[in-house]
């Protein structure tokens, strides 16, 4: 078996807690089933490219993305734990390089990102499907945002995991800069209508991108913009995942 | 065959020379013992060995491997157990050795042979279920040694192994090691317990700042380094004119504690000894116990690391 899957293996064990399984499927499922119907007194539907949305179902086609943006913390926490724990070290005195270490934890949360991407896509179906207008591209839009996201947001985690040294300080940074990105974007509610700063703002953060491309995939409403945003999370991600790779290939013993 | 060789081997932070042109032969299927003072550069030749860094200059050969150019090659070949515990701590005992094993490709069935050996020789089937957070630290440290043995190896690096150990654990740890070596592995050992050195230990080299100032095997060590012993005598009752009545020993330093105790250091002692006898002897002074103490591994080291600094100074 090949290094890169032997890590993946151990690091979907160590992750896979029933703390985290509720924070990735439970949490999801009570903002689409118990926000998204609601808050349907307070918003009717929600505009969508050309498409009117109810907001149940814009709600569970963003909840894909903040599910996507949530599996990435395991990156970051894994990091974190080999380093607290000792087994970063332990796992480079091993049959391992670092390029191995970096691309398991990649592989690690794009696969737990696909995964519960799916499982939120799959129960939320049902509030959504009958806007939803599938086509050859919708499954290559969903895949590319599992992924692209996943290396992005991953990224994110780990350079936050390898710049932090005390517990509390990770946790806080972690923490703060995730709730920025869930409800600074466009995952919950939509851009327009809300005061010019924050709306602004939300264009300032990849979520909104992710759950953009994700929409459009499924309620086939791709637009220039749209391809525009898919280059930006591309590129970020790129850039993001080279830095995260420096940081982590010069982390010291 | 050895299984280390280093030549010129230096690590530098900045100015510091972490570790000074060291040359290491490690011969294959032994013991050999790494001690120094703490901060001496233990840990850091341990990581240049072991590959987790790279030296600043000079040559390593591991296992017959260039390891400065091939350290993937040499980690297939090796165990580690750091000095830092290291664990995955949501898993249980159990699980985690089987993991482990599995991080070095060991097949399932041989895994599942080897978690049930190493839990009973390891004392750990009582805690198998219990999670790896919720250990002790003597408890962790077991796990992280035993773990190293679910896959195969040439080289073990023991980084103080048995800190946190009581001392039966540590006992039969060290047995266990000795077994080891029987069936052809070679251990790379460090620790501060001068006595397990002493007693688990071929070879051994000591280093200070940096520099090693000693290789040899313990009983060689002793007989260059430790001539001296100590005599105990303990006397029935207060002799008050003791101290006069054994005056003008040259070639010996000696203790009177409380009128009841005097202790010989001497290189001669079996001389001085006899000399003191005849005088105690001729005084009508009576002696309640008598004991010889050969100079241990510990005093040899800490006159050679007092005379390493004295020397650098």
């Amino acid at each position: 078996m090949h290094p890169i899957i032997r890590l993946v293996n151990r690091n979907i064990t160590v992750a896979l807690n029933p703390g985290f399984l509720i924070w990735q499927v439970i949490f999801p499922l009570i903002y689409i089933f118990v926000a998204g119907f609601a808050y349907t007194s307070l918003i009717d539907e929600v505009r969508f490219g050309t498409k009117d949305l109810t907001y149940p179902a814009f709600l569970a086609t963003g909840m894909i993305g903040f599910n996507i943006m949530n599996s990435t913390l395991v990156s970051g926490i894994i990091i974190w734990n080999d380093r607290r724990f000792g087994m970063f070290e332990q796992i480079l005195s091993g049959p391992f390089t670092r390029g191995h270490y970096i691309l398991s934890n990649i592989f690690t949360i794009g696969i737990i990102g696909l995964v519960s991407a799916s499982l939120i896509a799959i129960v939320g179906y049902p509030i959504f499907f009958e806007s939803a207008e599938f086509s050859f591209i919708t499954i290559p839009l969903l895949v590319f945002s599992a992924i692209t996201g996943s290396v992005l947001f991953g990224s994110i985690a780990s350079i936050i995991s390898t710049r932090l040294k005390s517990s509390e300080g990770f946790n806080v940074i972690l923490n703060t800069a995730f709730l920025f990105f869930a409800f600074v974007s466009t995952a919950f509610y939509p851009a327009a209508g809300v005061p010019e700063p924050l709306s602004t703002a939300f264009y300032l953060n990849p979520l909104t991108y992710l759950v953009d491309v994700i929409r459009a995939g499924i309620f086939g409403t791709i637009t220039d913009f749209v391809i525009i945003e898919m280059i930006i999370l591309a590129s970020l991600a790129v850039c993001l995942f080279v830095i995260a790779t420096k940081l982590l290939s010069k982390l010291d013993f | 065959m050895s299984s280390i060789l280093t030549h010129s081997l230096s690590k530098k932070y900045g100015s510091v020379k972490a570790v000074d042109d060291i040359d290491l032969k490690v011969k294959s299927g032994q013991v050999f013992g790494f001690l120094g003072p703490n901060g001496a550069g233990k840990s850091t030749t341990i990581k240049l060995l072991t590959t987790l860094i790279p030296p600043t200059s000079g040559s390593l050969t591991i296992l017959g491997i260039d390891a400065i150019r091939r350290p993937l090659q040499v980690r297939n070949k090796i165990g580690v157990v750091l000095q830092q515990p290291s664990y995955e701590s949501s898993l249980s005992v159990e699980k985690s050795l089987d993991k482990y094993g599995m991080m070095w490709n060991v097949t399932k069935k041989i895994r599942k042979d080897r978690v049930e050996e190493l839990l009973t020789e390891f004392n750990l089937n009582e805690i198998r279920h219990k999670k790896n957070e919720d250990l002790s630290i003597g408890q962790r440290r077991r796990v992280q040694v035993a773990r190293e043995f679910i896959h195969d190896m040439e080289l073990l690096f023991l980084d103080e192994p048995t800190v946190g150990l009581d001392p039966s654990t540590r006992r039969n740890l060290l047995d266990f090691l000795k077994n080891k070596v029987k069936s052809g592995l070679t251990i790379f050992y460090t620790t501060h317990v001068l006595t397990e050195a002493e007693y688990i230990c071929d070879e051994i080299a000591i280093i200070n700042k940096g520099k090693i100032i000693a290789v040899d095997s313990p009983d060689e060590l002793k007989n260059r380094f430790g001539r001296e012993k100590t005599i105990n005598i303990h006397l029935l009752g207060n002799q008050k004119t003791i101290s006069s009545l054994l005056k003008g020993f040259d070639d010996c330093k000696i203790d009177f504690n409380s009128g009841t105790n005097i202790t010989i250091h001497s290189d001669k002692s079996e001389v001085v000894l006899l000399e003191i006898l005849q005088i105690l002897n001729n005084n009508n002074i009576p002696i309640e116990d008598l004991s010889a103490m050969p100079t241990n591994l510990e005093e040899i080291f800490l006159k050679m690391v007092e005379h390493s600094n004295a020397s650098n100074n």
